[in-house]
């Protein structure tokens, strides 16, 4: 049943993710363990996801779901991503002072945040794997356009979308028009 | 009739919400503190502040955590299925037209193209992302040791995200108790 299988990804994915990027390592994995997305994909999807309104989280739920097994897939997706709001959050809302004073959560965050960096760190080294090559070897533009990116993210300050739509230019330049100038 | 007008009411201003999550869920909350904090004074400022940092501190999506929070702050179990339902239906919805669009063109040169130079962004957008989590991921020391030997077990081993979440989960307990414990045993001697 793929839609169980959905489901239960994206539950996995949601009660382990904290918070925007960190998601993406998760993801990741599980689309490529069970074959329903290649690592291009992925990556894909991030940028889908950050182009458009809406948590990145739910945002892959509903590409993810879509692209493996149509609307059912991507409610089933959903469904699995919010269950931590559901069950846990839910249960917060009926305790909630109770809750509020608990210090169980920032303890585990304390070991939770270096995990999720680590994962973040190892992420970017098996997307860069996929994303700066081709079949001949290294892309050269890719890297170009990817140093580019990080400068106008780390010193500019551009916001994601901005860089995501500059990229989208650029690669059209370099892809598109570039080769058949040549040809 | 009045609790169906309240639930309609929420449903509606999520609705609109969920319209303009750019960027993470911090639109969201700075337009919940204009509506319900300074134009319906339904809530208080301080009182949105800790239901972010609750919603912020439990698993999942924050501003789901966030719309579930504040429904059953307004109308119970029943506002916060209002609420989730009324912030995600918008993006839900363009997702799944993109989706499809995404399934239709990605063969096009054009469209391969741009997404080529798209996939060039990622990277410099998590690694962005990581290196602003660089500040409050090493409370303690030993939390470098965390980070280490989970990127090993991921690289390496390839081990499964859930299982490094649930290490660094227990490790984030011991390592707390521990450096709580020392402190009392500080004042102690003090």
């Amino acid at each position: 049943m793929i839609y169980l299988q959905l489901f239960w990804s994206f539950l996995k994915i949601g009660f382990t993710s904290f918070g925007g990027l960190s998601m993406i390592p998760l993801i990741s994995s599980e689309m490529l363990a069970h074959g329903w997305m290649n690592a291009e994909e992925v990556s894909d999807i991030v940028a889908i996801a950050e182009m458009t309104p809406g948590p990145l989280g739910l945002n892959c739920a509903t590409f993810a779901g879509m692209r493996s097994a149509g609307l059912l897939g991507a409610v089933a997706a959903n469904l699995g991503v919010l269950m931590p709001s559901l069950t846990l959050c839910l249960l917060a809302a009926v305790f909630y002072n109770r809750f509020r004073k608990a210090k169980v959560m920032q303890n585990i965050m304390v070991g939770v945040r270096p995990t999720c960096l680590a994962m973040v760190a190892g992420v970017c080294l098996t997307l860069s794997a996929t994303n700066y090559a081709t079949v001949a070897g290294v892309s050269l533009p890719s890297i170009a356009i990817g140093v580019l990116d990080l400068v106008l993210l780390l010193v500019r300050k551009w916001s994601v979308p901005a860089v995501i739509g500059l990229s989208a230019a650029l690669g059209l330049l370099t892809f598109g028009v570039a080769p058949m100038l040549s040809a | 009739m009045g609790r169906f007008k309240t639930l309609g009411n929420l449903f509606g201003t999520f609705l609109k919400l969920g319209c303009f999550t750019f960027g993470g869920g911090w639109s969201i909350v700075a337009q919940m503190q204009r509506i319900y904090v300074e134009r319906k004074r339904v809530l208080s400022e301080e009182e949105l502040v800790d239901m972010t940092g609750v919603a912020r501190s439990l698993p999942g999506t924050m501003i789901g955590n966030v719309a579930v929070l504040f429904g059953y702050r307004m109308a119970g179990v029943a506002g916060s299925v209002v609420c989730l339902l009324g912030i995600i239906l918008p993006p839900m919805a363009l997702l799944c037209a993109l989706a499809f669009f995404y399934t239709a063109f990605r063969e096009n040169e054009w469209v391969s193209a741009a997404m080529n130079g798209v996939r060039a962004s990622i990277v410099p957008i998590v690694l962005s992302a990581g290196i602003g989590m660089l500040k409050s991921s090493f409370p303690f020391p030993p939390c470098v040791a965390v980070f280490a030997v989970t990127l090993a077990l991921y690289l390496v081993f390839d081990l499964n995200c859930v299982y490094l979440i649930l290490i660094g989960a227990v490790c984030g307990l011991l390592l707390s108790e521990y450096y709580e414990r020392r402190q009392k045993g500080r004042g102690a001697k003090k």
